[in-house]
């Protein structure tokens, strides 16, 4: 297939995993944090670290929006979908996060009306479909998806379909970046930067990790190619001492973003005052609420909405996991009581999650030998 | 249902799949293929389009050409 088959070249791939090879400076350690899902996931479904030097080590961020919902705003979902008439929609995984109180799928399981979209176009067709009853998206996301609803809303709002709102869990991947980075037990040397997210804010909102911390960052695409290729040049730019925010993935990502769809986010949404991020906490100006303006199209405006909160349980350590402190399988639950098919926490639920990936690739067994 | 470990996750943020142009619909929509299925996307990120365009789409919404 035209634009993945020529970034899955395995002479390739031997061939940039001898550069690094040779880049890396004996003795060194370096840490490389990639902040996205899709890429934690790329890396064990091909076996990107097995070409890597042991000295370099890939940390999983929290670029998963599945993994950073923290509990309560699932449970505040699933009391808006038992709402009598109301059809309540949203991607599939997000159907198996487990709340205080159950998953939206025992949501379904006791009657509520919980359906699986593939996009929020769908959750609208659903509502032209069925105009005597409410339907709610339940949006997730960073900003690579949340144009995607934006949209959606403005052609709810041009049709007047007033059945439809919208329940935003949407999220900015600068406000957690900058987080981790004040962290004080975190130790990374670079950053492999969201490639789909910068195709919608660019290059430049990276550029705080250069500038303030000191810290090189590569954004990159999702083949096995382009992460091997980004490693090399973040481990370029520490060998040669330079620090600097690259694009790897100018083929998709232009330096500045996709102007129309900041414009629709813009016009759409509005920052909430701070949101809170499982395993983070509290960070402020971190979630997307709707604007003024699309104030008839809130979930939560329209429904009761009970705002709860719910503390992880003790056992999940999810929070290190997102923090890159800990490996996925150094969590004490790990593929004993937290599996795929029974998760205790997010990170095991959506195949973005680094858990779910170490889990499913067996990466587990390998590794637990090393400790 | 939900998505399995040899699937991109679609909730992910950084899903992006390479869908190419059947057929320009109108209300700012075109028919686009990928794999052999065909779903409707919205096109406003990225202007007009025409049947073999290809484009990178996320949840419904192409967020960029591919060329």
């Amino acid at each position: 297939m035209k634009y993945v088959d020529e970034y899955r070249d395995a002479e390739l791939g031997r061939v940039l995993s001898g550069e690094i090879m040779a880049t890396v400076e004996p003795g060194r350690e370096y840490k490389i944090m990639e902040v996205c899902g899709g890429h934690t996931h790329t890396i064990y479904k091909y076996g990107v670290d097995d070409l890597l030097p042991a000295n370099v080590e890939l940390v999983h961020g929290p670029g998963c929006p599945v993994c950073v919902i923290p509990m309560g705003r699932v449970d505040d979902g699933i009391a808006v979908a038992h709402v009598p008439g109301v059809i309540f929609t949203c991607f599939g995984d997000m159907m198996r996060v487990p709340g205080g109180s159950g998953t939206l799928l025992d949501a379904k399981a006791q009657g509520a009306d919980v359906r699986m979209v593939y996009s929020p176009l769908d959750a609208l067709r659903i509502a032209r479909e069925n105009p005597d009853r409410e339907v709610v998206f339940f949006a997730v996301g960073f900003e690579t998806t949340a144009p995607s609803t934006a949209l959606t809303l403005k052609r709810a709002k041009a049709e007047g379909i007033s059945n439809f709102t919208c329940f935003s869990n949407h999220v900015t991947i600068v406000p957690p970046l900058r987080a981790l980075l004040e962290s004080p037990d975190l130790r990374l040397d670079g950053f492999i930067g969201p490639g789909h997210v910068s195709t919608v804010v660019g290059a430049r909102p990276f550029e705080f990790i250069p500038a303030d911390y000191g810290k090189p960052v590569v954004i990159s695409g999702f083949e096995p190619l382009d992460l091997l290729q980004s490693v090399y040049m973040v481990l370029r730019q520490l060998v040669e001492g330079r620090c600097e925010v690259e694009n790897q993935y100018a083929r998709v990502v232009p330096q500045d973003g996709n102007p129309a769809a900041l414009a629709v986010l813009e016009e759409v949404f509005e920052l909430r005052p701070h949101f809170e991020w499982r395993g983070l906490g509290f960070i402020s100006h971190s979630g997307l609420k709707l604007s003024e303006a699309y104030r008839d199209l809130d979930a939560e405006l329209r429904f009761e909405v009970p705002g709860v909160r719910v503390a992880d349980p003790k056992a999940c350590q999810c929070g290190e996991v997102l923090k890159g402190v800990i490996k996925p399988w150094e969590c004490k639950v790990f593929g004993t009581a937290c599996t795929p098919e029974r998760p205790i926490g997010t990170c095991m639920v959506s195949s973005e999650g680094a858990c779910a990936a170490y889990y499913n690739y067996g990466r587990f067994a390998r590794e637990r030998e090393v400790v | 249902m939900s998505c399995t470990a040899d699937t991109h996750c679609i909730t992910c943020s950084d899903e992006g799949v390479p869908m190419r142009v059947v057929t320009a619909l109108e209300d700012g929509l075109a028919r686009c293929e990928a794999d052999g299925a065909e779903s409707d996307v919205m096109i406003d990120l990225v202007g007009a389009v025409s049947p073999g365009d290809d484009l990178l789409v996320h949840a419904g919404v192409a967020l960029a050409r591919l060329a």
